[in-house]
């Protein structure tokens, strides 16, 4: 065909000129986030946090449970730069001790509420009608329940149970992992706050879902005979994750929030594990005296808060630059 | 070579709506012989596309095939289950789309996307899928493929995204292939370069084609045989030489006397448009959907409505019309 060289050849030019290194989704709403200057300083205390979460215990300059009772309640000094507690332990460690607590019980909340709350919402968005109406009814009856009531309800009533099966274990199995406690409060935390907190992921996503499906892309994949689940998992759900990832952001600074709200009751993270909840109760006891025992947590929680907030905010820019009003 | 590849009978899709029933597909009958290229001809919402949609159960949750069958190398599309339609979707028919900007997932690779249908229907590895698109990527003729594979969709043009789109219908050597408006959305170049290109592919290949268009010159050079469709209905079928020689549907006769003719010394005369719009359809047809724009009109066309006709044998494919009226005799006494 003479027609066909020609035509070739001027694509090839076309292409040429027009050919770059191909550059993801992803990368490009990464770069838009870089620009993002308040997005940028939250980033870096979220990796601040992060990394004493994870190197924390070896950097603590004191044992965050070695009690001292001679040096009660100090202000901050040389060596103990946020002071002691009631007990004399030192508050920085406790604080940096804490930021594990927080930044475990978050991390494991966000990932299991979003993977319920995106399984759930693609689902329901996918496949619509009666399905959609049962799960939704479902989830709007789940978040019509106050958040910390049901958590309370829950931590309470389901934990003698479990200590107590937990201590059945110990005795058949003698296995020491069942005799910590700590690790029971951390399950149960965690499982009373995904027990609500998946409800927002699944109804966000079944609205990018059922946007989606009706691209042309998706008719282009279901016209080639691929199967339903790959055209979800790759077709849809990628292009509609990114309110969720957002949320997951905006979720991380509520999860530490309800946390530090369970423990300060006494129902969550249980001393002597310190966690920023239990830390600003028992600073509350005298904060007249000693108001940095109450500082210190609480200003540290905040901080957390506002950071995973405003890096939601710039990750939702980022990921919809339609929106974008810089 | 001339088997029946795909034969239609008495389609009819409804779709749901808030102002009541929309007859969409009015009993529509055709059928596609191997390696032939059928053109369907027809303005916006005339059941084009939503035929062919119906043919592979693609269509929205709103519509639905009331009845007909579709006989696909002897099987009925329309009955067959969910596994079995899946297995003719991209396997056995190939489906271009209209407009190929928004027909790619953004986030996965044009190689990906091309060879993604090798990996369900001939269980074929990542590797010989990308090596496939690859092979496909120079077959519809974009340069350097073995580089281009690696790109995302907002990186190529609109006719390159077209070629990549005909190269993942053709991905597992489908023997139909339907091409929905492939060439609306493409400036005029383009499309004639997408025309070609398909043209060729056709010749090389020996897949059917049809090529769903409003525009009749465009599926003149390319087309064996010419459907043309009105409110859901066929209302002419001929050789694509006896429609442009000799249309016997009056609407056909308008959609020939609307092209611009391009000859130098004729005088330059406005073109011809049909007067009034289409009907609404949500009406059940009871009468020839055309006689209200219709010149050639007698008082039957509002009563009853005309079935596709015969008119005259042809040795391979006859010349069908629905229209109580011979233009011809008409024409002579206006």
């Amino acid at each position: 065909m003479p027609t066909s060289s020609t035509v070739d050849l001027k694509l090839a030019s076309e292409g040429a000129a027009k050919h770059e290194k191909a550059i993801g989704i992803w990368r490009d709403s990464f770069n838009r986030l870089l620009k993002n200057k308040m997005a940028v300083v939250s980033m870096v205390v979220v990796l601040i946090l992060f990394f004493f979460a994870i190197f924390g215990p070896y950097l603590t300059p004191y044992d965050f449970l070695k009690q001292d009772l001679s040096i009660r309640s100090l202000p901050p000094s040389v060596e103990h730069w946020l002071g002691t507690d009631y007990l004399g332990r030192d508050v920085l460690s406790r604080v940096i001790y804490g930021a594990r607590t927080a930044t475990l019980v978050s991390l494991l909340v966000v990932v299991l509420s979003s993977l319920i709350g995106v399984i759930v919402g693609s689902i329901s968005g996918y496949f619509g009608g009666k399905v959609d109406f049962f799960l939704m009814w479902f989830t709007d009856l789940n978040m019509a329940f106050p958040n910390l009531v049901l958590g309370v309800v829950l931590s309470v009533s389901l934990r003698p149970p479990l200590s107590r099966w937990m201590e059945q274990m110990y005795l058949s199995s003698l296995n020491p992992v069942f005799r910590q406690s700590s690790l029971l409060d951390l399950a149960l935390v965690v499982a009373v706050i995904v027990l609500v907190a998946w409800c927002p992921y699944a109804r966000l996503l079944r609205s990018q879902v059922m946007a989606v499906r009706n691209y042309n892309y998706v008719l282009a994949a279901r016209a080639l005979g691929l199967p339903t689940f790959t055209i979800v998992t790759k077709y849809i759900i990628p292009n509609a994750i990114g309110p969720v990832i957002v949320q997951m952001s905006a979720g991380m600074g509520s999860a530490m929030l309800t946390e530090s709200a369970l423990s300060f009751l006494g129902i969550g993270i249980n001393p002597p594990i310190p966690s920023w909840g239990n830390m600003i109760n028992e600073g509350l006891r005298q904060w007249t005296s000693a108001p940095h025992l109450l500082a210190a947590p609480a200003l540290v929680l905040g901080l957390m808060t506002v950071a995973f907030s405003f890096l939601g905010d710039g990750l939702n820019d980022a990921l919809n630059p339609r929106q974008w009003k810089g | 070579m001339n088997g029946v590849l795909l034969e239609v009978k008495d389609l009819k899709t409804r779709f749901r709506s808030r102002g009541g029933l929309v007859y969409a597909v009015n009993g529509v009958s055709f059928h596609v012989k191997r390696g032939e290229t059928l053109g369907v001809v027809g303005e916006s919402g005339c059941g084009k596309s939503v035929t062919m949609l119906s043919l592979l159960r693609l269509l929205p949750p709103a519509a639905r095939v009331e009845s007909g069958s579709a006989l696909f190398e002897g099987q009925d599309l329309l009955k067959m289950n969910y596994r079995q339609i899946q297995k003719v979707r991209g396997g056995k028919i190939g489906l271009i789309f209209q407009d190929p900007m928004t027909s790619f997932n953004p986030v996965l690779t044009i190689g990906d996307q091309v060879g993604e249908a090798l990996i369900y229907h001939r269980h074929a590895s990542k590797e010989v899928a990308l090596k496939r698109a690859i092979e496909l990527l120079q077959l519809v003729g974009i340069p350097d493929p073995e580089q281009r594979i690696k790109d995302f969709p907002h990186q190529f043009s609109g006719g390159m995204r077209q070629r990549a789109m005909i190269a993942m219908a053709l991905a597992c050597e489908p023997d139909l292939i339907i091409a929905d408006e492939p060439t609306t959305a493409l400036d005029v170049t383009i499309q004639a370069q997408i025309v070609e290109l398909v043209k060729g592919l056709r010749d090389r290949l020996g897949v059917a084609i049809i090529w769903i268009t409003h525009d009749l010159s465009l599926v003149a050079g390319l087309a064996d045989r010419i459907m043309v469709m009105y409110a859901g209905m066929i209302v002419e079928e001929a050789k694509t030489e006896e429609i442009f020689d000799d249309p016997r549907h009056p609407y056909t006769l308008g959609l020939l006397s609307a092209l611009p003719a391009f000859q130098a010394e004729k005088k330059v005369r406005r073109l011809a448009s049909i007067p009034g719009s289409p009907p609404d359809l949500r009406a059940q047809p009871i009468s020839c959907p055309f006689y209200l724009r219709c010149s050639y009109s007698i008082d039957r066309c509002c009563l009853e409505m005309p079935a596709l006709q015969t008119v005259r044998n042809g040795k391979e494919n006859d010349h069908r019309i629905a229209c109580f009226v011979n233009i011809h005799e008409r024409s002579t006494v206006a």
